[in-house]
């Protein structure tokens, strides 16, 4: 009973670092739950019960995929916490990266020699 | 007000109304500072992803203004001012941001270089007057974003509110 308002948004689901890694992990591709536990370094029965609290939020879908189920990013039920974050964080989050990716262009333009027009 | 908020004030006293954004970027700090100082560097990254900006004016120096347009993915026009508060290269950039000269609800933001072994942590700090303030701002600039949700980026969020949490 008590565990259920530990569970039951999104904001208590990602509260917990262990749930965050499955989500990190879960960015790059859907993953069964043994891979997961294995990266993860938990037993499987472990994991199985973060991925149910993430799945109860709508942070992460399964599918059957032949004898395998297969565990996916759902990104809709961060909508909430995204909200709550609010666009200023994001704005400078996203020029951070745009900003990390130009740097490196400038980096490697550098090292492949001095042919920076100083125009504006 | 904003004036005094240059992060001289203990964390525990702005935690309510402040907003902290940090990266590591591989490059030397010098490398890192460079793109804040020209338009010809901002415009290629200022914004979020798929928007871009028209510069009116621009002056890099304590004092100086960016006047601008940021255009949003969607079409709509962003009015934007910027005056420089604090310039220390390669370590340090202090700036007044608001929508003109005159805006009551501009606020200040650090922005701070520091070496991370051969790369440079960028710390961006922004502590609003007040609460309130704080929160006109987060919607203001969840506004400007609405819509464009990639599945990415709010994934990439789940690391970043890992990261914020770690630091407590």
């Amino acid at each position: 009973m008590a565990r259920a308002a530990t569970t039951s948004d999104a904001f208590n689901a990602i509260a917990e670092p262990q749930r965050r890694e499955i989500l990190a992990l879960l960015r790059s591709g859907e993953r069964p739950v043994t891979e997961l536990a294995r990266n993860l370094g938990m037993t499987q029965p472990q994991a199985s019960k973060h991925l149910r609290v993430l799945r109860e939020v709508g942070l992460v879908r399964v599918r059957g995929a032949g004898k395998q189920r297969l565990y996916g990013l759902d990104a809709r039920g961060l909508r909430p916490v995204h909200e709550w974050v609010g666009g200023f964080e994001r704005f400078w989050s996203e020029s951070f990266d745009r900003l990390d990716e130009y740097v490196q262009e400038l980096k490697q333009a550098r090292q492949e020699g001095p042919h920076d027009g100083d125009d504006q | 007000m904003a004036t005094i908020s240059s992060g001289g004030e203990p964390a525990h006293a702005t935690a309510d109304r402040e907003i902290v954004i940090a990266r590591v970027i591989d490059a030397p700090r010098e490398l890192v500072f460079e793109p804040f100082t020209r338009v010809r560097h901002l415009s290629r990254w200022w914004g979020p992803e798929g928007f871009t900006t028209t510069t009116r004016s621009f002056e890099f120096r304590v004092g100086g203004e960016w006047d601008f347009v940021m255009h949003g993915p969607d079409g709509t026009d962003y009015q934007e001012w910027i005056t420089w508060r604090e310039i220390v290269p390669p370590e340090r950039i202090a700036l007044l941001h608001g929508e003109s000269r005159d805006d009551p609800n501009a606020f200040e933001s650090v922005l701070t270089f520091a070496p991370d072994g051969a790369a440079t942590r960028i710390v961006m700090r922004t502590v609003f007057p007040t609460e309130q303030l704080r929160d006109e701002a987060v919607e203001k600039y969840h506004a400007i974003e609405g819509g464009q949700q990639t599945l990415s980026s709010l994934a990439a969020y789940v690391t970043e509110i890992g990261r914020k949490g770690a630091e407590g």
